[in-house]
């Protein structure tokens, strides 16, 4: 097989690419994912909140595919806890509540749990963050769902030059890359909040950090640490596409950063290769079949024949007819006419588009 | 309007370019690409001044651009700031030098081993460091005197192919030049080595424009009329590489009588692994290479990143029985050609350096493998291993040659 054949190629590297990537990766498939940058998820906290109507519509397929996210993720060194089925208040950016079915380990930490004393420390100039303003909203958003936790709000200072303003991003470079700077950072800690069982800080936990590596650091530290997310770029929310995207490398999935594909190949209702816009000529990528990510704000590779997806996840024209028959769409696309349903359903889409894929490659193997 | 110009509005300030910087994750005071770019080109565009020192501090490593979900040309927009900053005297007559890697080539070559004694002797270098503002901390390669020259074609069914040597090859490594004709030879392609300029990629890093399109025309008056006969043009450096494929970086858009051929070069020009693995692809690589004992680290520099080619040089090298290439991707290594060697500069490059310096540590290799040659400077520099070109290991695989050096 040559270099640039593929049993599947996705294209998207939002949650839904990453995921159809996962799955045919999995069963042991050639896989190739063209991206141009990493999905909307990342600019999020990292949570998925639970989707009823997708529940009642697709509860067995949901469950395994929510399965399969929860092993990726672990695989991958970011484990998600939770349960499709039941949801957690989680604090939000804006400090209230959001009722939440699974998240990160470190999103977790920050939910309101009763008796235990909780300090939210601030990080002196650093922008988009008001730990006085965390505290208090937090503390009354816990008594309406009648919780007795509080939470107190503290400050510390970085004893080095971070720029002006500092930037969660900054932090979280200097937690990644310095053990001396997370040391410094576990003694300022100590100090502002000696005496609370856990301290929440806002997403600063570094953006290639293991589960490992928080972990030691909060035993380092003696006291549980969580995160309450912020502005875009979120911290956690990188960190998730971080490992995931290093994860997918490390068992084989050859990634193609950076440029869009501006066209699809399709001969005789099949998918045969993908162009991809590098600079000086296209590089073409041949497939097998292909998988469809690429979101609903960007220009759809389909072009104006596009104009929606069958239950089957299969592109169809206007007529209604199928416009390729290996080809899937997953995630937000435009016309999908199921855009409001969020990252539950782009997993669920990603998980179905990735099998279909995989399985729709083996039937031509086959013949 | 160019089509670039619109660009701009693309930008949703989602700061996936700062998260992506290698000089934005170890140097606190950076302002990182979005401001450096979009943010102020807004400004710059209605005239409104916004000079700074630190656009200056950006590596022209692409990674920005390849971050951006919306395509926009971020290091561009960084990249023309750079050529309308005005610098202190010292240091922009030491960017002349570092913008002319051509000019320098052959002037140290008219008496190499004179130039390279001169270069590499303590106090020559105390004195660049006190009046030229280079680090002393590194050593420059040494010049030999260009020889590299076009092989006499025997037959006549093979395929032609235009060699693009680059001044790192012409003046400190002609017989890499040589591995290179020799490994196409040995796979059905015939060579002519080009007779071109620097590639303009040192002058637009050093912010001269001026000099970049000077030696962009050069070029593209020499390759025209060899790719209008239909060959195609192939490097071996990947800086040339990604220069030649965007239009000589754009330097030509504008220029009536270049911008087309510019273009078409662009549409032709391959990089030496990309042309090997579509031979392979085609049946046509001699793939009877020698089991060769070796566990090789592979560094993907960041203009061969920038190329969108995929990792030719990884699959190539994993041809050879025996070999382990383990991909190092652990971000750009810190050197972006003379960035590396300039005084106030060199703290940076050594810190963004440093996550590749543990990777490979952590892997323990034989020998690095990559194809830029100021990659390798900064690897071996910052590691204890040898980092050389992968062709020379995919010429030795065959048998009947060492690696030379």
């Amino acid at each position: 097989m040559g270099t640039d054949r593929y049993d599947i190629v996705v294209v998207g590297a939002g949650l839904s690419g990453l995921v159809a990537a996962g799955v045919a990766a999995h069963r042991k498939l050639k896989v190739a994912l063209v991206s141009t940058g990493p999905g909307s998820f990342v600019t999020g906290p990292g949570w998925l909140k639970a989707q009823e109507i997708l529940r009642a519509s697709a509860e067995l397929e949901l469950k395994e595919a929510i399965a399969l996210f929860c092993k990726l993720t672990r695989l991958a060194g970011c484990p998600y806890a939770g349960d499709i089925s039941t949801t957690r208040a989680l604090p939000s950016i804006l400090g209230d509540l959001e009722s939440v079915a699974l998240a990160p380990l470190t999103l977790w930490n920050a939910e309101p749990r009763e008796g235990i004393s909780t300090a939210i420390v601030g990080v002196r100039g650093l922008s988009c963050f008001d730990e006085n303003f965390m505290a208090e909203r937090l503390t009354e958003q816990a008594h309406l769902i009648s919780s007795s936790c509080t939470y107190t709000a503290r400050q510390i200072s970085l004893t080095r030059e971070m720029g002006i303003p500092v930037t969660t991003l900054r932090i979280a470079q200097c937690f990644d890359r310095d053990p001396t700077f997370r040391e410094e950072l576990i003694n300022s800690l100590r100090t502002a909040a000696s005496g609370f069982a856990r301290i929440l800080v806002p997403g600063i936990l570094g953006l290639e950090s293991s589960d490992e590596q928080i972990a030691e650091f909060e035993r380092e530290l003696g006291c549980t640490v969580g995160e309450i997310t912020t502005l875009p770029p979120s911290i956690p929310g990188l960190r998730v596409y971080h490992r995931l995207e290093s994860y997918l490398h490390k068992i084989g999935v050859e990634f193609y950063r950076g440029f869009p594909v501006e066209q699809v190949e399709i001969h005789n209702g099949l998918c045969t290769e993908l162009r991809v816009a590098c600079p000086g000529r296209p590089m073409n990528l041949h497939c097998q079949s292909a998988v469809l990510a690429t979101g609903r704000r960007s220009v759809s590779p389909l072009g104006n024949e596009y104009a929606g997806r069958d239950q089957q996840m299969r592109p169809l024209t206007s007529t209604g007819s199928v416009m390729a028959r290996n080809l899937f769409i997953a995630g937000s696309f435009p016309h999908s006419g199921e855009d409001h349903h969020g990252d539950v359903l782009h997993i669920l889409t990603g998980y179905r588009a990735g099998n279909l894929a995989a399985s729709t490659r083996g039937n031509h193997a086959a013949r | 309007m160019r089509l670039d110009d619109l660009a701009i509005d693309n930008c949703l300030k989602c700061t996936l370019c700062n998260a992506a910087c290698p000089v934005l994750a170890v140097h606190t005071q950076y302002p990182g690409p979005k401001r450096l770019g979009p943010e102020l080109e807004r400004l710059r565009r209605e005239g409104i001044s916004t000079d700074t020192e630190w656009v200056e501090y950006c590596l022209g490593c692409h990674r920005c651009d390849l971050a951006c979900p919306h395509q926009v040309n971020v290091s561009e927009m960084i990249a023309r700031a750079k050529a309308e900053h005005r610098k202190p005297l010292v240091r922009g007559l030491r960017d002349w030098w570092f913008a002319r890697p051509g000019l320098l080539g052959r002037l140290t070559t008219i008496l190499p081993a004179l130039s390279n004694f001169a270069l590499s002797i303590k106090p020559a270098r105390f004195l660049m460091s006190k009046l030229m503002q280079i680090t002393p901390q590194r050593k420059f390669p040494s010049y030999t005197r260009p020889n590299l020259r076009s092989p006499t074609i025997a037959g006549k069914e093979s395929q032609r192919v235009v060699f693009f040597p680059g001044c790192f090859i012409r003046y400190n490594r002609p017989d890499l030049g040589r591995v290179v004709i020799d490994l196409l030879e040995r796979n059905g392609l015939a060579v002519e080595v080009a007779s071109t300029e620097c590639c303009g990629v040192p002058a637009m890093a050093n912010g001269d424009a001026a000099e970049a399109r000077a030696v962009a025309r050069t070029n593209v008056k020499a390759l025209a009329h060899q790719v209008d006969s239909g060959l195609r043009i192939v490097t071996a450096c990947s800086s040339c590489g990604h220069m030649l494929k965007t239009g000589f970086g754009g330097v030509l858009e504008d220029d009536e009588e270049f911008a087309g051929a510019a273009q078409k070069i662009a549409g032709r020009t391959y990089d030496l692994a990309e042309l090997l693995v579509e031979q392979l692809d085609a049946g046509k690589l001699n793939i009877n290479f020698q089991h060769t004992d070796l566990r090789l680290a592979y560094h993907a520099p960041c203009h061969q990143r920038s190329q969108g080619i995929g990792r030719p040089w990884y699959h190539l090298l994993r041809l050879i029985p025996g070999v382990t290439v383990e991909d190092m991707d652990a971000g750009c290594c810190g050197m972006s050609g003379t960035y590396g060697f300039k005084q106030e500069k060199y703290q940076v490059s050594m810190e963004i350096g440093k996550e590749l310096f543990a990777s490979i540590d952590a892997v323990q290799p034989q020998m690095v493998a990559t194809e830029c040659a100021t990659c390798q400077m900064q690897i071996e520099h910052g590691t204890t291993f040898k980092a050389i070109h992968p062709a020379e290991i995919l010429l030795q695989a065959y048998g009947e040659q060492k690696t030379g050096r």
